[in-house]
């Protein structure tokens, strides 16, 4: 434990008017929850039984990575994994009269796939939060608001497009003056500051999790893949 | 009068709002000054487990095992404790997604938490959810600025709670983070966000009419922002009588609490430990009493 005492001071007279302080003074210490790993029994046996039961549940082997997939701004290989992964998850169910693109958030990529076995945990660690994948419709013109978001991010995790001289494009084009976007419920309701969602005019709540769609293509791919390509140029 | 006494009213009056360090060190060991220790957390986030040795930011840091430990070597070195938190109990281990929040309750408990807050990841199981969690928890949820009527947590969480200690008198109400936008409507339902610094006016004026020596703000506000929304800072110097804001929700660390100064000229503390219980906040208060004659400050 590190105990620094940082200072002391004076709050002043203010309150006295109902309480029977005259002055108050305070230290203040931050303690670092570091060193020997303590074993208290009032603690531990109250966890044991929680912790043997899930780690035997995450252990669980889902596929075999062969690198280690890292996120990363403006391209990774995590990126590229993740939002393609929702694509590959819901491509039957799509129109394609209507362009679909996947955008998510690098930052929502919260751990590396490492190499070698993939386990359930390892999907839990990549997306601990309950996020719920949502289908959007934009006007086509939204697309523009999406490539500004992207520069000035310096780039999330996109499939679907690509993002070249300042601007998104479909990978297959249509003339069609709306598109949707598949992406969380987090960055639809605002997460990360994503306006241009407040102009949705249609949004589907599938009722699936990201981490559930992470977990089942993991799955079907037994060796993750994920395409090595530059989907995002910055000039 | 007493010499003596002269001599500590005059130190008294000149004192005011800021008295150097030094007269206040020698001031520690006077006999009627009441001292209450507060501890605190901020944005636990399901970490029951330390994180592992391999941890890219806290290789090894954190546990609930370990912080149980530190709170009860505080609780053996001094006599007055109290063990808070701001929010966002919730969300960010597996332990969360597979035993919805009951097991942070009961660690909570047996830690002897006195009282939190709700964040905005606390409803990420729904309103239901909480409640159901809930359950496990023997420490009260202050809510100063949710109104949760027609939802299942009417009458589950305080405005304000006075914790009587050692002679001292602490007064907590709580302060919640907007939920639309940050949280998905149907998760939080009917909860209604009130304004802060209404709320906050309003439970201090309860709290300091009930008497209270320490008012204590739990806040999941949020330390800072860049824009014009409320924060911790913009709660502490927007206001007057709170002392201290413990607060959460931006995942700070603050290396030491930030003093600001509020509406009346006095000092507010504003303190946030990071997050994921890495740290454990300490601020031990020291109350200088009253005198008894209150006409024995007038120096004629």
């Amino acid at each position: 434990m590190i105990r620094q005492l940082i200072y002391i001071f004076i709050i002043g007279a203010g309150l006295t008017a109902c309480s029977s302080a005259s002055y108050i003074a305070a230290d203040a210490d931050v303690i670092a929850v570091e060193g020997e790993v303590a074993t208290n029994n009032t603690i531990d046996s109250l966890i044991l039984p929680y912790r043997s039961e899930l780690n035997k549940e995450m252990e669980a082997i889902l596929c075999r990575s062969e690198y280690d997939f890292v996120k990363g701004r403006p391209n990774a290989p995590l990126n590229n994994w993740s939002a393609d992964a929702l694509l590959q998850f819901f491509k039957d169910s799509l129109n394609d009269s209507e362009p679909t693109m996947v955008l998510l958030n690098t930052g929502g990529l919260r751990s590396t796939i490492n190499k070698g076995d993939v386990t359930l945990g390892d999907i839990y660690k990549l997306m601990p939060f309950d996020n719920e994948v949502v289908m959007v419709r934009l006007p086509i013109d939204r697309l523009e608001q999406i490539a500004d978001y992207i520069k000035s991010s310096g780039g999330e995790p996109i499939a679907g497009v690509k993002y070249h001289n300042g601007k998104l494009l479909f990978n297959e084009s249509t003339g069609s003056d709306s598109f949707w976007v598949i992406t969380s419920d987090y960055l639809y309701n605002g997460g990360d500051n994503m306006s241009f969602f407040q102009d949705a005019e249609n949004v589907k709540y599938i009722g699936v999790l990201l981490r559930d769609v992470f977990i089942e293509v993991a799955k079907a791919q037994k060796t993750l893949v994920y395409k090595d390509e530059i989907r995002i140029v910055l000039e | 009068m007493k010499r003596r006494d002269f001599i500590r009213s005059t130190a008294l009056l000149t004192g005011g709002v800021l008295v150097a360090p030094s007269v206040l060190a020698g001031r520690s060991s006077i006999k009627r000054n009441k001292k209450i220790t507060i501890l605190h957390t901020n944005d636990t986030h399901s970490n029951i487990d330390p994180f592992p040795e391999n941890h890219a930011k806290y290789p090894g840091l954190g546990g609930v095992s370990r912080r149980y430990e530190l709170v009860s070597q505080v609780r053996d070195e001094v006599e007055n404790v109290l063990l808070l938190d701001a929010g966002d109990i919730f969300q960010g281990t597996p332990y969360f997604n597979r035993y919805n929040g009951v097991l942070e309750m009961k660690v909570m408990s047996r830690l002897g938490y006195d009282a939190a807050t709700m964040g905005n990841h606390d409803f990420d199981i729904g309103v239901n959810g909480f409640v159901n969690a809930q359950e496990s928890a023997n420490f009260p949820f202050i809510c100063s600025n949710y109104d949760f009527t027609n939802t299942e947590l009417y009458g589950r969480t305080k405005g304000y709670h006075i914790i009587e200690k050692g002679g001292i008198k602490v007064g907590v109400f709580g302060l919640g983070v907007q939920l639309k936008g940050l949280v998905p409507d149907d998760k939080y339902g009917e909860t209604k966000y009130l304004d802060p610094i209404e709320m906050a006016q309003e439970y201090t004026r309860i709290l300091k009419s009930s008497g209270c020596d320490l008012i204590i703000c739990l806040s999941h506000l949020g330390y800072e922002y860049a824009s014009d929304k409320i924060s911790d800072l913009k709660l502490a110097e927007s206001t007057s009588d709170i002392h201290l804001i413990i607060g959460g929700h931006t995942h700070t660390f603050l290396e030491k609490p930030t003093e600001v100064i509020n509406k009346t000229g006095n000092s507010v503390l504003v303190n946030q430990v990071g997050w994921a219980g890495v740290n454990l906040g300490r601020i031990d208060f020291e109350i200088e009493q009253k005198l008894k004659k209150k006409g024995s400050f007038v120096l004629q």
